[in-house]
């Protein structure tokens, strides 16, 4: 051994060491954070504290509704609970899965460590930790205040909140545990094309698993007791003793009732499982990672694709309209949209989950049909939904277009193309995108809410123009505001120009739904009888062309920065 | 004397493709080596399986007497392993990741502190150590991590592209450094594909070609090999030559 490393030492470095480096970063993370951009730090912070006290705000309601009526109270609220846990840990499994995946097998970390004398089980467990902390946000967002809310409108002794801290923190190790194990499985028996076929069938099994459960409880407005009973029965699954969602849902339930003793025991029970779970997953994986991570790093290169022409095919056909430099870059985003995963897929789930809620919202007609106004309220609510959507979708996935063209800054410098036809290529593709999918659920939601034609189109129109509105202002504030020494998307829209983007398309969509909200209390006594009027009309163009404007004076501004930058 | 690396008929492929086929190699204490190739010749396989990042799927990897996979860690210990695209903590110093390096190789803390002060001196970091690394140049991160591989005194160095990005004045040191230990009687395994270095400091070439070890030897055994008297640029042209049938190439052991 070298002079210099000490002998008598067993060679390989400990989980502490690797913890306190990664506290080590974390405290020069938000150091730093604040020194070089605190009105940012501190916006987050209190967006955060917002959205935290909104959630509980709305817990607090639903639990203030429930306990109104003492029967339904008895049902619904150990329902509420197993639906919460349950969901919890479906969600916590998944995203821990893909968080140990990315974490043990991919990334310049995992082959720095690797080639180091660090033991398997160490960086295992540093892999573990690290994931748990990361999906706890859960905990901190959903809950806290679930939990605050419920123990505020029940009067709850003190020993509760340290209780019911405990079991979540005794809950998170076990679906952790499981999506380290699925990780693990993952990188050692499945290739790249056997991992797509079984996402994609998931994802049809799980649709359709929905789509049956959705059919078969139909609402039954003869017999509601009928109809609840049989929802009960359908869902009492997730109340199952094997299940840990159950434990934990019971342990707070006897906590709820001051039942002390049930409740302690439900948390070693919950405890116990986790340590012993947690304790099987991780030298389970850590003997198995070597060959595991060989897996992993061997299938890494990428199947071949077919060589389609560079402005050809299906996506170039959808760029018909613009010139051929433009729609060569269009149709480069849109494939470069199509092969990230990560781009499309939030915007299948998100918008698929809008889907789902509107092919039920005839199911909420009846419900709704004595309050005054239903019908306005509805559609406006949709309105706001699928626009904040796209807000988000923008901000985080457009808005970084064109600083990620500085690693090609030929593109932006020396190709023949003018600075406002590059701007409004990269406006071409967001529109290409925004638009199928926000006004295609604007159309379900006009169709299943049977909206005359003439409010349908109006509806329609103002969408486009909200599409229009976010589209061009992400392109073009991303253009005025570009962070081109970056190649990592996310640290572009976390950025300076990241915010105001935010903030500029946030304000906008108040905007447009604060016109929308005018036309929607103009008529809320009339509903959609009658064609549109006049001044409905007007305040739609209105709010449209206040759309168009945004968007296009932002494209304008953007351009001129680009013609005048020096790369 | 026991070799520092020892590879013995190693075979790796990716699926159909055949990254490494039947490699044996051998590289003594105190030698340095420069491993050549085209791109997508087998070089990173081959520096991964030296490290313990990939498993052959036939053949033996020793390091220092260790195998690979079978006694990792023990070999893990007295390796460092430089890649192309350094990794660093981007929200740590560069002195806090050259602490937390020692603490991992059980560096104690007065060897640590002679050590960094010396690095900081040779490869002239005193403006960015205590900056965090995010901040950092290419040039920048490839002087840390290489003074981060130095710190625990390795038997093997193995390093990928170590010019890339540096200054002048930098290459000559990192080039003497390379030869101090060597003559420490450490061993350096260079990937590279910049010839000259090679040329200059290496004390043996390997060049591989789609997988296989075509030619192996001092500058004099390949230009003999090869039937020329031009440089290794000429004689590198001429082994991997696409034209050429590979079979004809492979190195005979």
């Amino acid at each position: 051994m070298p002079s210099s490393v000490d002998a008598a030492a067993p060679p390989l470095a400990g989980l502490s060491l690797l913890v306190r480096v990664k506290l080590r970063a974390l405290c020069n993370r938000v150091s730093s954070a604040i020194a070089e951009a605190p009105v940012r730090f501190f916006a987050t912070a209190l967006c955060m504290a917002l959205v935290w006290l909104g959630l509980y705000f709305l817990f607090r309601a639903i639990f203030i509704y429930l306990k109104q009526s003492p029967l339904e109270a008895a049902v619904a609220i150990p329902m509420v609970f197993s639906f919460f846990f349950v969901a919890l840990l479906a969600m916590l499994t998944i995203s821990n899965a893909i968080l140990a995946y990315v974490s043990l097998f991919l990334g310049s970390e995992a082959s720095y460590l690797l080639t180091a004398p660090v033991s398997p089980r160490a960086y295992v467990s540093l892999k573990y930790l690290e994931t748990l902390v990361f999906s706890s946000w859960s905990l901190v967002l959903l809950g806290l205040p679930l939990m605050l809310a419920m123990a505020e409108i029940s009067n709850e002794p003190w020993f509760y909140y340290p209780l019911f801290l405990a079991f979540f923190l005794g809950f998170v190790p076990i679906p952790g545990a499981l999506g380290l194990v699925i990780a693990w499985a993952t990188a050692r028996f499945l290739n790249r094309a056997l991992r797509r076929r079984l996402t994609l069938a998931a994802g049809v099994v799980g649709t359709f698993c929905v789509v049956l459960f959705v059919q078969s409880v139909q609402v039954n407005e003869q017999e509601p007791n009928l109809w609840l009973n049989e929802v009960l029965f359908r869902l009492n699954f997730i109340q199952s003793a094997v299940l840990p969602s159950a434990w934990v849902s019971r342990g707070v339930q006897h906590a709820l009732q001051n039942n002390i003793d049930d409740a302690l025991g439900y948390l070693m029970v919950t405890i116990a499982n986790a340590l012993f779970l947690s304790m099987i997953a991780v030298e389970f994986v850590s003997a198995r990672l070597p060959v595991a991570f060989d897996r992993a790093a061997s299938l890494r290169g990428g199947d071949a694709r077919p060589t389609r022409s560079p402005a050809g095919g299906p996506a170039g056909w959808v760029f018909f309209y613009l010139p051929l430099r433009m729609r060569l870059i269009a149709v480069k985003d849109l494939r470069t949209f199509c092969r990230d995963p990560l781009q499309w897929t939030q915007l299948v789930i998100l918008f698929g989950l809008m889907g789902l809620y509107l092919v039920n919202v005839p199911r909420f007609s009846n419900s709704l049909a004595p309050l005054e106004g239903w019908g306005m309220i509805i559609p406006y609510l949709n309105f706001g939904a699928i626009s904040f959507i796209l807000a988000t979708f923008t901000s985080r996935f457009v808005f970084p277009l064109v600083s990620l063209e500085g690693h090609q800054m030929w593109l932006i410098g020396m190709v023949p193309l003018t600075p406002r036809r590059l701007v409004a290529a990269k406006f071409a593709f967001a529109m290409t995108v925004s638009v199928s999918v926000a006004v295609s659920t604007t159309v379900l939601a006009a169709i299943m809410l049977k909206m005359p034609l003439g409010w349908a189109v109006m509806q329609i129109s103002v969408m486009t123009a909200v599409c229009a509105g976010l589209c061009g202002l992400a392109v073009g504030i991303g253009a005025r505001l570009p962070m081109f020494g970056e190649r990592n998307a996310a640290r572009i829209a976390n950025g300076l120009g990241g915010t105001v983007n935010l903030i500029a398309s946030v304000t906008l969509v108040l905007a447009m739904l604060g016109g929308m909200g005018a036309i929607g209390v103009r008529n809320v006594h009339r509903g959609f009888d009658g064609p549109v009027d006049g001044v409905s009309l007007l305040i739609a163009s209105l709010v449209a062309c206040g759309g168009l404007t945004a968007g296009g004076v932002a494209m304008l501004l953007g351009a001129r920065h680009l013609r005048r930058l020096e790369i | 004397m026991q070799a520092a690396i020892d590879i013995q008929g190693v075979h790796k492929q990716y699926g159909e493709k055949v990254a490494v086929a039947d490699l044996t190699l051998t590289v003594a204490p105190g030698e340095l080596f420069a491993f050549l190739g085209p791109n997508g010749a087998g070089k990173t396989t081959t520096i991964k399986m030296i490290c313990g990042l990939l498993h052959p799927q036939r053949g033996t990897v020793r390091v220092c007497g260790h195998v690979m996979g079978v006694n990792g860690l023990a070999a893990k210990a007295r390796i460092a392993y430089v890649p192309d695209q350094p990794f660093l903590y981007d929200k740590l110093t560069g002195r806090e990741f050259l602490h937390f390096v020692a603490a991992m190789y059980r560096v104690d803390s007065a060897a640590r502190d002679r050590l960094i002060a010396d690095f900081l001196a040779r490869l002239d970091m005193h403006d960015f150590l205590d900056k965090l690394t995010q901040s950092y140049s290419h040039g920048m991160k490839q002087k840390l991590v290489l003074a981060a591989a130095l710190l625990h005194d390795p038997d093997v160095l193995v390093i990928d592209e170590p010019m890339v990005g540096l200054d002048p004045r930098t290459v000559r040191m990192v080039k003497d450094l390379f030869r101090e230990r060597t003559r420490a009687g450490r061993t350096v395994f260079m990937s590279t594909h910049t010839l000259e270095i090679a040329e200059a400091v290496a004390d043996r070439i390997g060049i591989i070609h789609h997988g296989r070890l075509v030619a192996l030897g001092n500058l004099a055994e390949l230009r003999a090999r090869a039937a020329t008297q031009h440089t290794l640029e000429d004689i590198f042209l001429q082994l991997t030559n696409p034209l050429a049938g590979d079979a004809d190439h492979a190195v005979e052991r």
